[in-house]
C-alpha cells in the first residue's frame, strides 16, 4: 500500500554540555524549527540539510532530507523527485514563517550530499540532492550564504540558528555502518511514498 | 473557450511547477505570489477557478477566500486550497469559509488535474 511519507519535527531534544546548549538532533526525514537560542545537529551522507534563518530575528530551523528516485518521468521538471524535495523544502519555510521569520530575510547555509552510499545505482545521489537544494533556493530567492555540499565524507553539522554559526566536522574515519544503515533505510521509506497528499473535495 | 485558473503561491517552485501542469492540460494561467496579489488579479481578470496555498505572507490562503466569496462575481467559482496543511481543524476554517476542496502537498499533477476538471464550470 502506498503512504504519504510527511515530515516529521524532530523530536530527539537533549542538552549538549560540550556547547552548554539545548539541542535537538535530526535524522533522515526530519525537520525543527525554532525562535530559541538552540544548537541543531545532524550527521548527514548523501542527504542534504538546509540550514535557513530570518537573518533578522534569528528565528532559523534544519532539515534533513534526501530526494526519492524521479521515476519514469525523470527529465520532467514535475517528476516525483522534483516534487517532494520542494515539499520538504516549503515545510521548513512554511514553519518558519509560522514562528514569525519574513521570507524576504531568510538565508540558508547547505551541507551534505555527500556520495558516501555504497552501489553504483546511487553512485549520484547526492550529486542529485545538492543540484536540487541549490536550485530550489535560487528559485526561491533565498541567499545562501555558506555551503560545504558532495564530497565523499559524511559530514556532522551543528548550526546555532540565533547567530547564524554553523561548524561542520567531515567524518574521515567512520568505524560504523550507521549513517549508510539510516539512509538506506529512509530511502526505501522514501521508494513506498506515493506522489501525492490527500485530496478532499467538499462540495 | 479557454478556462482561466488564478494560481496562488508564495513558493516560486510551486507556480511554476502548478503553472506547467495547467498550461499542459490547455488552461491559461495567472499567478498570484500571495493573498493580496490575488485578490488585486481576481479584481481585473475574469477567472473560472482560483488554485490557493494557505500559508503566505500580507494574505494568507483563507483570508482571499473569505474576501473572495464576498465579490458577487466570485460567490460560485470553485476555489481549491493546495497546502501543506492537513489538519481537521483548519479544513474545517476552509471548508466553512466557503472553499470547494482541499489538496495536500505534495500535489500530483494527474489528480490536480481531475479535481479541477470534475469542479471547473
Amino acid at each position: 500500500m502506498s503512504e504519504i511519507l510527511d515530515e516529521q519535527v524532530a523530536s530527539n531534544l537533549y542538552f549538549d554540555k560540550s556547547f552548554n546548549h539545548q539541542a535537538v538532533k535530526l535524522l533522515p526525514g526530519e525537520y525543527y524549527v525554532t525562535d530559541k537560542d538552540m544548537l541543531l545537529v545532524t550527521v548527514l551522507g548523501s542527504c542534504v540539510a538546509a540550514c535557513i534563518r530570518d537573518c533578522y530575528s534569528g528565528i532559523g530551523g534544519m532539515n534533513h532530507f534526501m530526494l526519492p528516485d524521479g521515476g519514469a518521468d525523470v527529465g520532467s521538471p514535475l517528476n516525483a523527485s522534483a516534487r517532494y524535495g520542494t515539499y520538504a523544502m516549503e515545510i521548513l519555510i512554511n514553519q518558519l514563517l509560522k514562528l514569525g521569520a519574513r521570507r524576504c530575510n531568510l538565508e540558508a547555509k547547505v551541507f551534505g550530499g555527500g556520495n558516501v552510499l555504497d552501489g553504483l545505482t546511487v553512485a549520484n545521489v547526492g550529486q542529485r540532492n545538492a543540484d536540487f537544494v541549490l536550485k530550489f533556493l535560487q528559485t526561491e530567492r533565498i541567499r545562501i550564504v555558506a555551503q560545504d555540499l558532495v564530497d565523499i565524507f559524511p559530514r556532522k553539522v551543528y548550526f546555532f540558528p540565533k547567530n547564524s554559526k554553523v561548524m561542520v566536522k567531515k567524518l574521515r574515519n567512520i568505524r560504523n555502518t550507521t549513517i549508510s544503515d539510516r539512509e538506506k533505510e529512509y530511502r526505501q521509506r522514501l521508494h513506498k511514498v506515493d506522489s501525492g497528499g490527500d485530496v478532499e473535495l467538499f462540495s | 473557450m479557454i478556462k482561466t485558473i488564478l494560481a496562488v503561491d508564495d513558493s516560486a517552485s510551486i507556480r511554476q511547477m502548478v503553472a506547467f501542469t495547467l498550461k499542459g492540460a490547455g488552461y491559461e494561467v495567472i499567478q498570484a505570489v500571495d493573498g493580496q496579489d490575488a485578490l488585486d488579479k481576481a479584481n481585473s481578470h475574469q477567472v473560472n477557478l482560483v488554485l490557493t496555498d494557505i500559508n503566505m505572507p500580507r494574505m494568507d490562503g483563507l483570508k482571499l477566500l473569505e474576501l473572495l466569496r464576498k465579490l458577487a462575481q466570485y460567490k460560485n467559482i470553485p476555489i481549491l486550497i493546495l497546502t501543506t496543511e492537513s489538519g481537521d481543524e483548519i479544513k474545517a476554517k476552509g471548508r466553512a469559509a466557503g472553499a470547494t476542496g482541499w489538496l495536500v502537498k505534495p500535489f500530483d499533477p494527474k489528480r490536480l488535474l481531475e479535481v479541477i476538471g470534475k469542479v471547473i464550470s
